[in-house]
């Protein structure tokens, strides 16, 4: 038993809403299908029952037979019986006029030239097996809720036991508890077979298969072990789609991608959207590419690696001041590096802006040795905890903010005003003159640090060295720089590098946490994990330390 | 067991409930009949019987009349014995045949209900199924063949269908007969008279069906192209089921439900046409008989046809709104 799909194209007229799809799988296989409505995940549900309006072209073996050249009869013959599927429970899903067991009999009889009475039975059975009541088999499908009508559907699909089990949005319009039900069922329901779940919901995915395929505009981006693909995405787009998903074991606040699908551009479908493009990226179509049981098709190979720290080592009066530190920065990812003062976040920090040398080690910028010349500090800058101190008390906010360009003369005296005011906005900041006129001492601590901010992005950086950049501020006024810089890194893709000794707020702004300790990294990855499971015991105090210094500060409760 | 003829005795229960209303616009239509002659200006007996057939009756028929209809009595006397006339199928007088109403549209009544009643059928079935098919196909050669033609149909007046087909079958081509129902003194019998009906019955049935057909064949292709849509449809093709199936049984069934409700809104439409197709056939249904009874002006007759006309349709549309309970699970357990 087995499917396999190579180059599968779906037209409508001139549009193509599958661009050549791969797949291939085998009996006991289960595929999630994820990625944005109007992606082409049910059309490509559909297509593999051959049920969709669209003109297929490639191939669709199925147990070694192609699909696509099968003639109409031949394929009914095939739907219910060898290969079913499960639709949304939505309210017309199920043909008002008969009764739950009606329409499953018939599914079976459909296939079978048995007896009335053993379609009847097996019916029930199925009935039975999905749970539904049996005083309810008898009744028509508006008097079944949607959980109920749901099981219908999936009776129905499992009445001649298929090899190949099709599940579109099974649990969509489900309430919490119903769903956790379905899934239940289906995950019983999908074993044994090969079995493809297309959704949006990842949560639902990541449960029910153990292979996920991202689609995104009718092309596969990314595909490879769901639980892998979650913990560690490889493409941008399939970053972008958990961070937009709330999920119970991610931790940092929800991010959305920039822009919206475009259809029918040529390229890499996702390049208007994707913050990493190059010039390639608009012209080819990237080829899938399977590196280590991952799939992946980017012309970058996947999110880059910005920053390497590789094995950097200091030291001061033989006190190691940061010792045997190595740690990557991805493309448009915060990394937070936490640890109490002393620790050696600072000394690394100055290390990565080249204000320290190290003793050993290398740091290499988008896979070269970081040299700290101007082109260095065109992609890398720094925002400090004081922002008040960090601009010269000489320069009212515009001359702060033009500065970098005028140092590294860019642009010409025009052009540095106009990136000058498109920082001060992307910054939110106002861009009038009496506010360009003004000096920092007659700006709030949250306006001179998103002059800071400005000043820092009119260069256009990659990374963003943030050393406790809020810590002087007060709590709304750094939730509001919080969501700033987040917003600048959905927007422009930036890194940021997020120093802070505060674990709490590293959780919220963070997709990795690296702990550091005496100098030493000891505890690195995904925030959510970090977090529930701390490895090291310093992580777990610290973890402690927070939660009972927050457990008492919440939202107070209503007085009666 | 019980919780099922519970609920059948729910059904039963709301089907009491509707079946007033029937009642309710029988009585209504039963009152209107008695209180409107009444209400006429003058003498009652003048209102039903009119100007003319009283100077042709002698005191004795006057005296008769009066007595019969109890109008010299107060009115719920008169209320009463009208009831009690009705209840033994007593519908008055009939002045221009010298017999009682109800004895001459007996006479007539059948080949009415022959001609509408297989009209009926046939030009619902023969609808039904061309909508269902053209529907199910649509933008096939059917459909672009079917579609102009059922246009053109539904645009014509009955009585102009109903000239054009006897003009050229009856009087050019000599296929069918010009009138009647039946060869009078022919003297047929099983078979032969069968026939004989037949083929008096052949052109009006034909205009009366060709007309019907064009409301229920738009209805039920619109309704079938609005159903094809339902997501019940792909899951029945996900199932693998037969096009026959998901034609007829799903698409089709589902279809159906409008166009029930739309036929039954045209009976009264049809029957009005079988009256006029009646005169243009000389068809001896109580169409001829109603415009025999208005050009002798013979009120009673007038007032018993239109009596029977309204209680058919009534019946129709109660029949119609069963079918409708049966068809549609959702109406029968919401009503």
């Amino acid at each position: 038993m087995m499917l396999e799909i190579s180059g599968l194209v779906a037209r409508y007229g001139e549009h193509e809403v599958l661009r050549g799809i791969d797949l291939r799988l085998e009996k006991g296989d289960s595929l999630a299908i994820i990625g944005e409505s109007g992606a082409g995940k049910t059309t490509l549900g559909l297509a593999m029952m051959r049920l969709t309006g669209a003109r297929l072209d490639g191939k669709l073996l199925f147990d070694g037979m192609n699909l696509l050249e099968f003639s109409e009869d031949e394929m009914r013959r095939l739907r219910g019986d060898r290969m079913a599927m499960v639709f949304q429970n939505v309210e017309d899903a199920l043909d008002p006029v008969y009764t739950a067991e009606e329409q499953v009999c018939e599914a079976i009889s459909a296939h079978n030239k048995w007896s009335k009475t053993r379609i009847r039975e097996r019916a029930r059975a199925l009935l039975t097996a999905v749970g539904l009541d049996e005083m309810r088999y008898r009744l028509y499908p508006h008097q079944l809720s949607g959980g109920e009508r749901q099981r219908v559907l999936i009776a129905m699909a499992l009445a001649n036991d298929p090899d190949l089990l099709i599940l579109d949005e099974p649990t969509a319009s489900l309430d919490a508890l119903t769903k956790a039900d379905i899934v239940e069922l289906l995950r019983s329901a999908t074993s044994d077979r090969i079995s493809i779940i297309i959704t949006h919901d990842i949560s639902l995915a990541s449960s029910l298969s153990k292979k996920m395929a991202v689609l995104y505009s009718g092309a596969i981006m990314e595909m490879g072990r769901t639980a892998d693909l979650i913990r560690n995405p490889k493409h941008p787009y399939t970053r972008g789609l958990l961070r937009s998903f709330p999920s119970m074991s991610t931790t940092k606040d929800l991010q959305g991608i920039p822009g919206r699908t475009i259809p029918g551009i040529g390229g890499c479908p996702f390049h208007p959207r994707c913050t990493q493009k190059m010039e390639i990226c608009e012209r080819e179509v990237p080829r899938p590419v399977e590196l280590n049981g991952r799939q992946i098709a980017c012309h970058r190979g996947g999110i880059v690696p910005l920053l390497e720290i590789r094995d950097v080592s200091k030291k001061f009066n033989g006190f190691h001041a940061v010792s045997h530190v190595t740690l990557t920065l991805y493309e448009g990812e915060t990394v937070a590096l936490v640890g109490e003062s002393g620790s050696g976040k600072t000394t690394l920090a100055k290390i990565l802006m080249g204000l320290i040398e190290p003793d050993s080690g290398e740091i290499l910028l988008e896979g070269e040795r970081a040299r700290w010349d101007a082109g260095f500090y065109r992609r890398v800058q720094m925002i400090f905890q004081n922002p008040k101190e960090s601009i010269s008390h000489r320069l009212n906010v515009l001359q702060a903010v033009r500065e970098p360009l005028d140092v590294q003369k860019m642009g010409s005296e025009e052009e540095r005003i106009t990136s000058a005011m498109w920082a001060l906005e992307s910054a939110e900041l106002p861009t009038d003159p009496e506010f360009l006129r003004r000096y920092p001492h007659q700006l709030s601590g949250g306006e001179a640090q998103r002059v800071a901010i400005a000043r820092a992005l009119v260069m256009h950086p990659k990374l963003l060295i943030a050393d406790e950049p809020t810590s002087a501020l007060d709590p709304s006024v750094q939730a509001k720089i919080l969501r700033l810089l987040m917003d600048l890194q959905e927007r422009m893709g930036l890194s940021i590098l997020f120093i802070t000794h505060d674990i709490a707020l590293a959780r919220k702004v963070s997709d990795r946490i690296a702990v550091m300790l005496r100098g030493s990294i000891v505890e690195e990855g995904p925030s959510g994990e970090v977090l529930r499971e701390p490895a090291h015991w310093y992580t777990a105090s610290l973890v402690e330390c927070a939660s009972i210094c927050t457990r008492t500060v919440g939202v107070p409760a209503m007085e009666q | 067991m019980s919780s099922l003829l519970k609920r059948y005795d729910f059904i039963i229960k709301i089907d009491l409930i509707w079946l007033s209303n029937y009642v309710a616009s029988f009585l209504l239509i039963l009152i209107l009949n008695f209180v409107l002659p009444r209400m006429m200006p003058g003498d009652p007996l003048h209102a039903i019987y009119g100007e003319e057939a009283l100077i042709a009756m002698t005191p004795e028929m006057e005296a008769e009349i009066i007595k019969r209809f109890a109008l010299d009595q107060p009115w719920h006397a008169q209320l009463l014995t009208y009831i009690i006339a009705l209840l033994r199928g007593d519908l008055g007088y009939s002045y221009y045949y010298r017999t009682g109403v109800s004895d001459v549209i007996l006479c007539f009544l059948p080949w009415t209900l022959l001609l509408t009643g297989l009209a009926f059928m046939i030009s619902s079935c023969i609808g039904v199924i061309l909508g269902i098919e053209s529907g199910y196909r649509r933008g096939s050669k059917f459909d672009g063949f079917m579609l102009p033609i059922m246009m053109f149909l539904g645009g014509m007046p009955d009585f102009f269908i109903g000239i054009i087909l006897l003009l050229l079958f009856g009087v050019t081509l000599g296929l069918a007969p010009l009138g009647g129902a039946m060869s009078p003194y022919a003297g047929h019998s099983g078979i032969d008279l069968v026939m004989d009906i037949a083929h008096h019955l052949m052109l009006p049935l034909i205009t009366l069906v060709l007309v019907q057909l064009a409301p229920t064949y738009l209805l039920t292709r619109n309704a079938m192209l609005t159903t094809l849509r339902a997501r019940f449809i792909m899951t029945a093709k996900a199932t693998g089921l037969s096009e026959g199936d998901i034609r007829y049984k799903h698409a089709g069934r589902n279809s159906l439900l409008p166009v029930v409700t739309a036929i039954g809104i045209r009976v009264p439409n049809m029957i009005t046409g079988a009256l006029f197709l009646e005169i243009v056939f000389s068809y001896p249904g109580v169409g001829t008989l109603l415009n025999t009874a208005l050009s002798a002006r013979d009120y009673p007759l007038i007032q018993g046809v239109l009596l029977i006309v309204t209680v058919t349709v009534l019946t129709t549309n109660f029949l119609v709104d069963m079918t409708y309970t049966r068809l549609d699970p959702r109406v029968r357990y919401a009503r």
